[in-house]
């Protein structure tokens, strides 16, 4: 076996102690529940648009990240930068 | 708050903390809170209890019975469902039409590749990355969020209210218009917040939903999106002060760090939510015991593989 694999191994207990612990906690505390409104009010959405405006600008090559970086596609209560409107 | 009296006409003004009627000062006519004249702590519209006692009574007690291992002893010792209490509690309903447009990045896998032999084996990836926007016109119809200062702080850091928060939604569609009858035999709680101080929580869970909205339109980037910049337009907004029904039951979790614990039960769909307290020394012995469990197992299986 690889060092890499007997150290993950190794690393088995404390992370299933941890898991369980966190796992536990919100079952009981319920921490992270809140209102879905994102999905559970009633929104009419006409089609999305831009897509025909999408542009390729770069390559990346050789990188051993699985995903963008500051991936934020599904977060969609983590704010960004806020432009303001012009009306307000 | 203020009220033309339905005596004489004149304006009179009713501390509506401490009361719920008042005499007029002019013609010394009685009246109730059904008579109000300015907007304010008194709702247009009221969702009336449609689960009842009984019923919110063995939510709670089959919410909690799934949890009782590593309750807080006083908790368990303490716990009496029948303690709880149906509570009108102040929202705001708002309809709302708005744009938003976002910008960002996303990528595009075009190839994967392993360089190395056995362990040193490595995955690399290439891709495209592409600048994109995205503009999505919508509507919202009865967003519910709550109207009270202390109601709306979900920070769950120092309370529980996201277990208030979790019970939405309601059938608002059903609300009738506000009476104070409805009120009898229940309690209720005051709204302290105006539609200038919800605005910016309304907008914040309008570029929410217009996020969530956009998703299915990047779905060809494969390797995901970051969006950096986001804007709003509102275009209008109606919004309706109603009192929604709630069935919660509350424990006082004592010592360092000890918080109102509640369990709640939407008082319409019957809905329910509960922080239940733990007892730390059972949770961390509990995961302790796995987790030398767990090690035991890796030290077999590396013993035997050495």
């Amino acid at each position: 076996m690889s060092d890499d694999g007997g150290l993950a191994l190794l690393l088995l207990g404390p992370a299933g102690a941890t898991g369980l612990y966190w796992y536990l906690y919100r079952y009981y505390r319920n921490t992270d529940k809140s209102h879905a409104f994102e999905r559970e009010t009633v929104v009419e959405a006409k089609p999305v648009t831009g897509s025909d405006q999408d542009r390729k600008i770069d390559e990346v090559k050789g990188t051993r990240e699985t995903r963008i970086s500051g991936d934020n596609v599904r977060e969609f209560r983590k704010r960004v930068k806020r432009i303001q409107s012009d009306t307000s | 708050m203020s009220y033309k009296c339905t005596g004489c006409g004149a304006e009179v003004t009713v501390n509506t903390e401490s009361a719920m009627t008042a005499r007029c000062h002019w013609c010394r006519h009685v009246f109730g809170v059904n008579e109000q004249v300015a907007n304010g702590a008194v709702p247009d519209a009221v969702l009336p209890f449609h689960i009842k006692k009984d019923d919110a009574v063995a939510r709670i007690r089959q919410f909690v019975d799934k949890r009782r291992m590593f309750a807080l002893k006083e908790f368990k010792e303490q716990f009496t469902p029948e303690n709880v209490v149906g509570v009108y509690l102040p929202y705001m309903i708002v309809d709302g039409k708005a744009s938003a447009d976002v910008a960002g990045q996303g990528e595009i896998l075009t190839r994967t590749y392993t360089q190395g032999s056995g362990d040193k084996k490595k995955t690399y990836y290439d891709a495209d990355v592409y600048e994109i926007g995205r503009h999505v016109d919508f509507t919202v119809d009865d967003l519910p969020l709550e109207s009270s200062n202390e109601r709306g702080n979900l920070n769950t850091g120092v309370n529980t209210n996201n277990i208030i928060n979790t019970i939405l939604p309601f059938d608002t569609k059903n609300a009738v218009k506000w009476n104070a009858s409805y009120l009898s035999g229940f309690s209720s709680e005051k709204r302290n917040q105006d539609v200038e101080h919800l605005r910016p929580r309304l907008e914040e869970q309008l570029l929410s939903i217009a996020r969530c909205q956009v998703e299915g339109s990047v779905g060809r980037f494969d390797r995901g999106v970051r969006w950096q910049q986001e804007r709003l337009d509102v275009h209008g907004t109606r919004w309706v002060a109603m009192y929604l029904p709630v069935w919660l039951y509350s424990y006082q979790q004592g010592g360092k760090g000890g918080m109102l614990h509640y369990i709640a039960v939407n008082g319409r769909t019957g809905e329910t939510m509960g922080s239940v307290p733990v007892q730390q020394w059972k949770l961390i012995l509990a995961a302790l015991t796995v987790g030398t469990f767990l090690e035991a197992i890796a030290f077999v299986i590396l013993g035997s593989s050495s």
